[in-house]
């Protein structure tokens, strides 16, 4: 075959780790959301971008890519939704549930598909996330609900707050946010963190000094799969509903287009892409019901133009600029 | 097993076959297209779409169902190598996760834009006069428009072999696919290759689009369930094998005919489920290459 498609894309300062007060000042952001953007908006921001963080560590930073994350997602979204409807769950114990539920799956799945080479991964996990979402329409209809998704969730409280008020809810998410932020930053300065990169950047060397390159990319699915469970956990608190759709196929390709946007295989990449994603999908669906068609056709110009996505490309352009300041 | 009657076994051996047919043509056109250019066409199925809708305006304007198929070829052929041409040539000697992830933007888009054209309900078409009786056959009445997917889709499986193993093109297609920067040093221009190639696979596609298209009526949102199909296909037979495309289509088309029949609501997780057990077995598919899973 064409021998000459290996990897040329410029990565994005790979040496430098994110700075802590990076982690520190994001959070302390995340603190003020609500007051420019609408508190819902905000909460649907953090919990996407969590499920981005995951996707990220398996997309950005493994490289390996997977189109079936809706199934974890889901999964995630289902389990503890089902905790708190009916077994009367508190929050805390239907947020593992849906975590582990995941994580479950993702263990099935990887040992199934891992071993496969790239777009081959990328097809096997899309199909098995579509065979969870016709498990869920039909055959398992008198447990999910069907078309009509899982209702009656009874509202929830954590600590005496009640979650079903906005502002609660939000901060709620948030700092599970800025542990999620915080914990990705400690895996990224990992030891294992940095193998992760090293088998993106070149599996055959990695696999040539004796590392087990099947076995740590199981693992950053299983990871990754923790995110999405616990991100599709929190959308059932924060909906008290979990609509068929979390399982649907258009989930991963979203999670995957909010990744790309942002910059794939950069810390802050995920939570810049999902705020662009929804900020304009909430604008073009003021203006127009068919938001697919330019939100399709941007990530074609993207891929084309800035496979970076936004926080690639500032930084290519910012090292780009102080080696010219150098320069002169 | 016993209690079903042999004719209704052989009626869903009959609709198998003819649905297995439908997906042999969407997935060696996929097959063709990832054998040539390596890269997986994630937008196969809404190129299937563009088919069916190919066939409805078509058929609206010239009454001939036949027109309609031969011109649904032609039209999304060339746009499947203006595509390939524009938009996917950029990408080559790059991250050969990029071609993947610009078709799966393409199959976001299209179906969008084909909603505001031709709005959001389905166009239906119905069956060409001459193919819309039933066939008698013993004990047997076989829908004629099945009876005629299972002849055509051999006819043009057995031209499509012909082309690749006769014709001096086919030739190069075959050689570029085992090994393009010799056929590159032999002096001719692979790239051009390329996008015939792309525009041929993406043909199939239309065609699959096409002669389904009476049998479902054309949706805009029929594309992904057809390209989900065209990859469990390639992952069950093998991907980059066009043998493979051929026995994996008509093995989930019969798995997709008997489940409906026996649990229908287990009808469409069935051929996944397959699809788990064949990369248990043989990860590389029935017919794949080692080392190219």
């Amino acid at each position: 075959m064409v021998d000459d498609r290996t990897s040329t894309i410029k990565l994005p300062n790979l040496h430098s780790p994110p700075k802590p007060v990076i982690v520190y000042g994001t959070f302390i952001v995340l603190l003020f959301l609500p007051l420019i953007i609408s508190t819902p908006l905000a909460t649907e921001i953090l919990i996407w971008t969590i499920f981005g963080l995951g996707f990220n560590l398996l997309l950005g930073y493994t490289g390996v890519l997977s189109f079936g994350h809706a199934a974890y997602f889901g999964l995630g979204a289902y389990a503890a939704g089902l905790a708190f409807r009916y077994l009367d769950a508190s929050v805390p114990v239907g947020i593992i549930m849906g975590i582990l539920a995941a994580m479950l799956l993702a263990c099935i799945i990887g040992a199934l598909a891992i071993r496969s080479k790239g777009v081959y991964f990328a097809m096997i996990s899309l199909a098995f996330g579509q065979m969870l979402y016709f498990l869920a329409l039909s055959p398992l209809k008198g447990i999910t609900g069907g078309e009509d998704g899982l209702t009656r969730i009874p509202s929830l409280d954590f600590l005496s707050f009640s979650l079903g008020k906005p502002l609660p809810l939000y901060y709620f998410v948030c700092i599970i946010t800025g542990i999620m932020l915080f914990v990705t930053w400690r895996i990224l300065q990992s030891p294992f963190g940095k193998l992760l990169q090293a088998f993106r950047e070149n599996e055959e060397r990695a696999k040539a000094c004796g590392y087990n390159t099947t076995l740590v990319k199981y693992c950053s699915l299983v990871i990754s799969a923790f995110y999405a469970g616990l991100a599709g956990a929190l959308n059932t608190v924060y909906l008290s509903y979990v609509p068929l759709s979390t399982l649907f196929w258009l989930t991963s390709g979203t999670m995957v287009m909010m990744t790309i946007l942002g910059g794939k295989g950069t810390f802050l990449g995920p939570l810049l892409g999902v705020g662009v994603f929804l900020f304009l999908q909430n604008t073009i669906s003021l203006f127009t019901p068919r938001w697919e068609l330019f939100v399709g056709a941007i990530f074609v110009v993207i891929i084309l133009v800035f496979p970076g996505g936004i926080m690639g490309t500032l930084t290519e352009k910012f090292a780009a600029f102080r080696m010219r300041r150098q320069g002169e | 097993m016993s209690e079903i009657p042999w004719n209704v076994i052989a009626m869903q051996l009959f609709f198998g076959i003819a649905l297995g047919c439908i997906f042999v043509l969407l997935s060696s056109g996929m097959s063709i297209i990832y054998g040539l250019l390596d890269v997986v066409n994630f937008a196969h199925g809404t190129f299937a779409m563009l088919g069916a809708y190919a066939v409805f305006v078509v058929v609206s304007l010239s009454d001939s169902f036949f027109v309609g198929i031969v011109s649904a070829v032609v039209i999304v052929g060339i746009i499947g190598m203006v595509i390939e041409f524009l938009l996917l040539k950029p990408l080559y000697g790059k991250d050969p996760l990029l071609p993947l992830l610009l078709t799966f933007g393409l199959s976001v888009a299209i179906p969008d834009f084909m909603k505001i054209v031709f709005g959001l309900i389905g166009k239906p078409i119905s069956f060409p006069d001459a193919l819309s009786g039933a066939i008698t056959l013993g004990p047997l009445t076989l829908p004629g428009y099945r009876l005629f997917i299972i002849i055509f889709t051999l006819v043009v499986m057995i031209s499509l072999w012909l082309f690749l193993k006769k014709s001096d093109l086919g030739m190069i297609i075959r050689a570029s696919t085992r090994d393009s920067q010799m056929v590159q040093t032999l002096g001719i221009n692979v790239s051009r290759i390329w996008t015939v190639g792309f525009g041929m696979g993406v043909g199939l596609a239309a065609l699959a689009g096409a002669i389904a298209a009476p049998m479902m009526s054309a949706t805009p949102d029929m594309g992904v369930d057809m390209t989900m199909t065209a990859f469990v296909v390639t992952v069950v037979g093998g991907l980059g094998s066009l043998g493979g495309a051929i026995v994996g289509g008509l093995f989930i088309g019969l798995v997709v005919a008997f489940t409906s029949y026996v649990a229908s609501a287990y009808s469409s997780v069935a051929m996944y489920f397959c699809m788990a057990v064949i990369l248990l077995v043989r990860p590389r598919g029935l017919f794949g290459e080692q080392g190219r899973e």
